[in-house]
């Protein structure tokens, strides 16, 4: 997997984490605001934006809470990356979405297609990608908007490698239409 | 070539475009990309899907959501933040009560291996501070603090006052909090109690013992806080 958001700021990232993990709440705001955009903007792709406020307040909440157990063993942006996806997809499980989205769904392909008059007004790719089915959704914006590989989103939805890999290829086919119109 | 034989082979581009197929898979679809029009054309436009995903910019939320985040770390960490700007507020959930009840429960097995423990004389004595001042780990660690932790002093006679005040605002807003809160408050203060006491009559007959003393004064400022905060709660409902 990779990250590479914040990487500009290591230094004040490390010493914000250590100042925060003891109860700095200024540190914690300087780690919000670095963060915010990334944590935001995946909960936006895998949940909609919908749900995506609460989601980065989730994340930023647990983050607090468990900013003591952050050993260094990894990039602070790493962990914190992990941590938002897990609070992610126990929030998709929370509301029993799980059991229905890995399912093939004929009619995802018509619904994201829409007619070429209307193509060119303000759809934009992230548009785009809120409209896939929320299985086929979940799995593009691991593996290629956020670089898991296959066997780690399995390992994370509790779901096979086969499945993962056609459900990015169901996302990917739907999306290359839509990207012609962009 | 039929419709069905030809979606095997699309159905195989992403993993091409990935490598995830074996060599003689790779091969064997570089194969028939080659002399196909439409899967060439499919492979070349989902490369570009998965080429414009990885161009995509973290984008800002539309609004800021520190504050709200700020307030339910006030609430979550049980301490006021200067940078808040706003008045704390209390909230008493269930998962908060039964961890409370947990803790207590941990807490009261912890002190009871101590008292089972022969005096520590050579444990160095130290002098209870101001935990007012004290900064808390996140994700509260006081269990994991432990006995070096030097909790603060509450003195007999002040503690009782300040009780016995938190217990008479809790009474008038008793009416204003859901019964089944009332009920595991009530629970939690006769634990913590149970726990005061038992610390008092082993601190009677080992009085040096600054590990119990410690978790004496740690259990009363425990009592307090909880009274503090159901007399907060009711106080907000009301």
């Amino acid at each position: 997997m990779t990250f590479n958001a914040g990487t500009s700021r290591v230094t004040g990232t490390d010493a914000d984490v250590a100042l925060a993990a003891s109860g700095d709440s200024s540190a914690f705001e300087r780690i919000y605001r670095t963060h915010v955009a990334r944590v935001h903007s995946l909960a936006r792709r895998m949940l909609g934006p919908g749900e995506a406020d609460e989601v980065t307040q989730d994340v930023f909440v647990r983050t607090w809470q468990k900013l003591h157990t952050f050993r260094g063993d990894a990039a602070f942006t790493t962990w914190l990356h992990r941590l938002a996806v897990n609070v992610v997809i126990e929030r998709r499980r929370t509301y029993a979405v799980q059991r229905d989205r890995i399912t093939d769904d004929p009619a995802a392909l018509e619904r994201i297609t829409v007619p070429p008059a209307r193509a060119d007004l303000s759809v934009t790719f992230d548009q785009a990608i809120e409209q896939l089915p929320a299985g086929a959704r979940e799995i593009f914006v691991l593996h290629d908007v956020e670089g898991y590989k296959h066997r780690e989103i399995a390992a994370l939805l509790d779901i096979t490698s086969g499945t993962s890999k056609r459900q990015l290829h169901r996302a990917r086919m739907l999306l290359r239409r839509r990207l012609g119109a962009l | 070539m039929t419709m069905h034989e030809h979606t095997e082979w699309t159905d195989k581009l992403s993993d091409y475009l990935d490598g995830e197929l074996s060599d003689q898979e790779q091969r064997a679809v570089a194969a028939h990309v080659a002399g196909c029009v439409e899967c060439s054309q499919a492979l070349h436009e989902l490369r570009g899907v998965v080429e414009r995903a990885r161009t995509l910019v973290p984008v800002e939320p539309p609004g800021d959501l520190w504050k709200a985040v700020a307030n339910r770390i006030a609430v979550e960490s049980e301490r006021p933040v200067a940078t808040f700007g706003t008045r704390r507020r209390f909230s008493f959930t269930w998962p908060e009560l039964i961890a409370a009840s947990i803790l207590l429960v941990l807490v009261s097995g912890w002190a009871a291996l101590r008292m089972n423990r022969p005096s520590s004389a050579d444990l160095q004595v130290r002098q209870p501070g101001s935990t007012d001042l004290q900064v808390r780990q996140p994700g509260s660690a006081d269990l994991q603090a432990g006995p070096d932790v030097v909790p603060a002093s509450v003195d007999d006679t002040e503690y009782d006052a300040a009780v016995a005040d938190l217990q008479r605002a809790l009474q008038s807003g008793r009416g204003q909090l859901d019964p089944a809160t009332v009920k595991i408050v009530e629970q939690n203060l006769a634990i913590i109690d149970q726990a005061v006491d038992d610390a008092r009559r082993a601190l009677a007959q080992d009085p040096a013992n600054a590990d119990l003393s410690g978790y004496l004064q740690e259990t009363k400022r425990r009592k307090l806080d909880l009274l503090r905060h159901a007399a907060a709660l009711a106080e907000d409902l009301n």
